[in-house]
């Protein structure tokens, strides 16, 4: 507990409300309080939109009566006790808890989540000004651009009081810097953009990286050529790859493993992937973006190997899907990996580039998700990707569609980076088995 | 409240400025496989103030209405801070006293909790129980009460409350390691009854599910597709829609010279439209999140490019008047331009004409979602069926089309004569904000469409 952001009167507050759901025959109640405190400006079509100011908060009420459970939300402090009676009575027709109570306060690893230095340094007018900077640079190499940007610096606060007896504040800050351009020649339009966003004021903020990441996909893009077609070598750059690994962290989700929704299920201890991928959550990365010392039950949080040299090690469970599944629960609020990494491979992302004889350079898809995507199916449009000829990107491909299933492409043959994009904590990559279609 | 709002606009510095205050009141109940998997209510309050100062926007978010003259005054600190030109803001017409009660046929609010729980109970066993393949279910049941307060410096004030109730049912169905999944849904602003009764669609949707594990995935290629009505609409929506609102356009000169007036787009018969008082739909509004009175707008008459959606600030600089389309999803963001209920008019085609002309085609169904980069666009459909000889043939699954919205606008050679705008609860998503809309059309013929597959 750090006493520096202890809101005593609030904690009070939350203890009685705790308190009374107890006296009124709950078996079990908890209260999360969160607020923020905003400060953001945006650019759009090439000039500063709009500054903002946004304070919010909210609380989440949860009791546990006669095994069932009920939940109630809002973001009054005066209704707190209202939002206690109404979580109570929807709790006899909630849904079944598979626990009997919140458990006790456990050991918590402090995770460092706030740098003051965020909000000393990043005023509106900073952020103004760098993000005019952003504009400036983009403008440069083409007038025609048609650019946003934007940039925020955020300070949230959040309380969780458990009848388990855990009292847990928390305060993070969060910067966000990005940049998205839009380039019009007739019909051909170009969308590309590039952003960064961490919790302490580190390295990751720099202007001149975040527009080189866009410039690069616009010289990329100078030129349309014929998409590639068939079954060929596919280049991800780490934000990609984390697209693609998505479906699978869908079922490692302990919700979807005991409700029987996850191809995963009954799987452990299966070489499920590649030899290659060993996929760790972690969230005690010190200022990550999703970082958490505790899940939203007061369970300490935990690093924790998901595959490891492609095995399927374990499933993320909250306390719920963990009593639901018969297993321990893992400490990942929702079943969800806060922030999942792959360790790197042997070669360097330009020799995985210049490697490929004839393949596709994925920077975005369009509609990923909107095929069977539990399954590991995709089918999807190339919002933009280049083709790769004899290691070079020759130029960008339209009208292209990808399918596959992110099962059988992560199963053999994946190519992994040394190199980790630091804030994703994911390689660049090389996988096999993707079908295009134009 | 009017008086309240008033008031603490009286501390404007800006040019312009506007508060919204609102309050939202939401239950959601919901089973997955063959337990409730949620129980929750909430209720929020709050709004923005939203200050123009020489062009430039201020926004300051507030929780109590108690510190409302300090927000405004924070917001006209913002907007000072960024504002470089000139304010310009087209005259939206809005109400300086309006109430805009809900009439509902049948209200949500008072039907008990045990009621509703019992509906999604029902509806959930009778999805698990139509075929032994149904692994997993979900249903979930939401209703919504939102209340808009709004006023402006220029003297403006609207009360509208805005009901939602929302049902979506969804089968999961599991052979071995393959799972698919199947969804329908549908939502009223008017009447808690609309949810009533659909046990048909429960059975459907669980044996389509079941179904959709012994299909085979869509091969793909380039294909002449018929769409029915709700794939249709989402075409509508997602392909061209978005093009026509006018925050892309108008401080972007290359997209103003590609979407002007008078620009051809798409066949002679091609009829879009966006209609924000269109009946009693989750889509409607009377007032847009500005105070304009929202309207009907064609934006496609006879393959012509003819209307823009518009905010106020988007209209005042292509000259244009406000369409109502300046919509925020929640209390505290600013209104952007978006869609309504947006739909394709209806042609002369029975569905036996549109279908006996393909002899080798894809027939595809409902969506699962859609998305586009302004000119290409994606959506995927729930399911669909090979088209041979002009006849339905097999059941196929995995069907994702993809192209140009400015060809396939002009691939269109087929409109039925069976427009269906369907009330389903869709959500568009853009700028971070989901907005309800409803989408229509006839069904469709498009030659040439580029369908993904394995």
């Amino acid at each position: 507990m750090e006493d520096a952001i202890f809101d005593r009167e609030l904690a009070d507050r939350l203890q009685r409300g705790v308190d009374l759901a107890m006296q009124r025959g709950a078996a079990g109640a908890k209260i999360h309080f969160n607020s923020s405190d905003i400060t953001e400006c945006s650019f759009e079509n090439s000039r500063l939109k709009s500054a903002a100011v946004q304070q919010t908060q909210g609380f989440t009420v949860e009791v546990l009566v006669d095994g069932r459970r009920g939940t109630a939300s809002g973001n009054e402090v005066e209704a707190v006790d209202e939002l206690i009676n109404r979580a109570i009575t929807l709790a006899g027709v909630g849904s079944a808890a598979h626990f009997s109570g919140y458990p006790a306060p456990a050991p918590v690893t402090p995770v460092p989540m706030f740098d003051a230095t965020v909000p000393q340094t990043l005023t509106l007018e900073k952020m103004v000004a760098d993000g005019q900077s952003m504009v400036d640079r983009l403008l440069d190499y083409d007038a025609t651009l048609s650019v946003e940007a934007g940039g925020s610096c955020d300070i949230f606060r959040s309380l969780l009081v458990t009848s388990g007896g855990v009292c847990h504040p928390s305060q993070r800050t969060r910067w966000s810097l990005n940049n998205w351009v839009q380039r019009t020649r007739d019909t051909d339009i170009l969308m590309c953009g590039f952003g960064r966003a961490w919790c302490a004021l580190n390295e990751l903020y720099d202007t001149d990286y975040i527009v080189e990441q866009t410039l690069q996909d616009l010289r990329y893009a100078e030129q349309n050529v014929e998409p590639p077609t068939g079954r060929v070598p596919v280049y991800v750059d780490p934000e990609s790859l984390g697209r693609f690994l998505w479906p699978i962290l869908m079922g490692v989700n302990g919700r979807n493993v005991a409700k029987g929704d996850s191809p995963l299920k009954g799987r452990l201890g299966e070489q499920v992937l590649d030899p290659a991928v060993t996929v760790v959550d972690n969230p005690h990365e010190p200022y990550a973006f999703n970082c958490a010392e505790i899940d939203d039950n007061g369970i300490s949080t935990r690093e924790q190997p998901i595959f490891r040299n492609g095995i399927l090690e374990r499933f993320l469970y909250d306390l719920d899907s963990a009593g639901l599944d018969g297993a321990e629960p893992t400490g990942n609020a929702g079943c969800s990996a806060y922030a999942p990494g792959v360790l790197p491979g042997e070669q360097s992302s330009k020799e995985l580039l210049t490697g490929i004889g004839d393949g596709l350079y994925i920077k975005m898809l369009m509609g990923f998700g909107q095929s069977n995507i539990l399954n590991g199916d995709f089918s999807a449009n190339v919002g933009l990707g280049y083709r790769i000829k004899d290691g070079k990107v020759v130029g960008r491909v339209k009208d292209t569609m990808v399918a596959g299933n992110v099962y059988d492409i992560f199963k053999a043959n994946v190519q992994l980076s040394r190199e980790r994009d630091p804030m994703y904590r994911l390689p660049y990559a090389v996988l096999q088995g993707v079908n295009v279609s134009a | 409240m009017k008086d309240r709002l008033h008031e603490a606009l009286q501390r404007s510095t800006a040019d312009y400025a506007e508060i919204r205050f609102e309050t939202l009141d939401t239950t959601g109940l919901g089973y997955r496989g063959t337990e409730v998997e949620q129980a929750s209510t909430s209720r929020f309050a709050g709004g923005i103030v939203r200050a123009c100062t020489k062009g430039g926007w201020g926004l300051a978010t507030f929780e109590t209405l108690d510190d409302l003259p300090r927000k405004v005054e924070e917001a006209c600190r913002c907007a000072a801070l960024v504002g470089k030109e000139t304010t310009q803001l087209a005259e939206a017409g809005a109400p300086s006293d309006a109430v805009v009660r809900a009439e509902m046929v049948r209200d949500f609010r008072g039907v008990p909790l045990d009621e509703k729980l019992k509906l999604v109970a029902d509806y959930n066993a009778l999805l698990l129980k139509t075929d032994p393949a149904i692994e997993s279910t979900r249903v979930i049941y939401n209703d919504s009460f939102r209340t808009v307060h709004f006023a402006s410096s220029q003297g403006a004030y609207y009360l509208e409350e805005r009901p939602r109730v929302v049902l979506m049912l969804m089968a999961v169905a599991r052979d071995g390691s393959l799972v698919q999944r199947a969804h329908d849904s549908i939502a009223s602003a008017v009447d808690y009854g609309a949810v009533l009764g659909l046990e048909a669609k429960a059975e459907e949707v669980a044996k389509r599910a079941a179904a959709l594990l012994k299909a085979p995935s869509c091969e793909g290629g380039t294909y002449t597709v018929l769409l029915n009505q709700d794939l249709g609409g989402v075409f509508a929506h997602e392909a061209f829609g978005h093009l026509s609102e006018a925050d892309l356009l108008y401080e972007n000169p290359q997209m103003r010279e590609l979407m002007y007036l008078g620009r051809p787009m798409g066949v002679k018969a091609l009829n879009i439209v966006d209609d924000g008082a269109f009946g009693h739909t989750t889509g409607t509004q009377r007032f847009d999140d500005e105070g304009t009175p929202t309207g009907q707008t064609d934006l496609i008459r006879d393959g012509v490019l003819v209307g823009h959606l518009h905010s106020r600030e988007t209209a005042a600089k292509m000259g244009a008047q406000p369409t109502g389309n300046a919509r925020a999803e929640r209390r505290n963001v600013p209104p952007i331009v978006r869609m309504t209920n947006t739909y394709i008019e209806a042609g002369e085609q029975s569905f036996g004409e549109l279908i006996s002309g393909i002899d080798r085609g894809i027939y595809a169904l409902n969506m699962i979602g859609g998305q586009t980069m302004l000119e290409m666009f994606t959506f995927s459909a729930a399911y669909g069926y090979r088209i041979e000889n002009g006849k339905v043939g097999e059941l196929i699954r995995d069907v994702t089309l993809s192209g140009n919205v400015f060809e396939t606008l002009n691939h269109i050679d087929g409109f039925g004569n069976d427009l269906l705008i369907a009330d389903s609860g869709g959500m568009c998503g853009k700028s971070g904000q989901g907005a309800p809309v409803t989408t229509g059309a006839p069904h469709l013929r498009i030659r040439d469409v580029v369908v993904g597959g394995r």
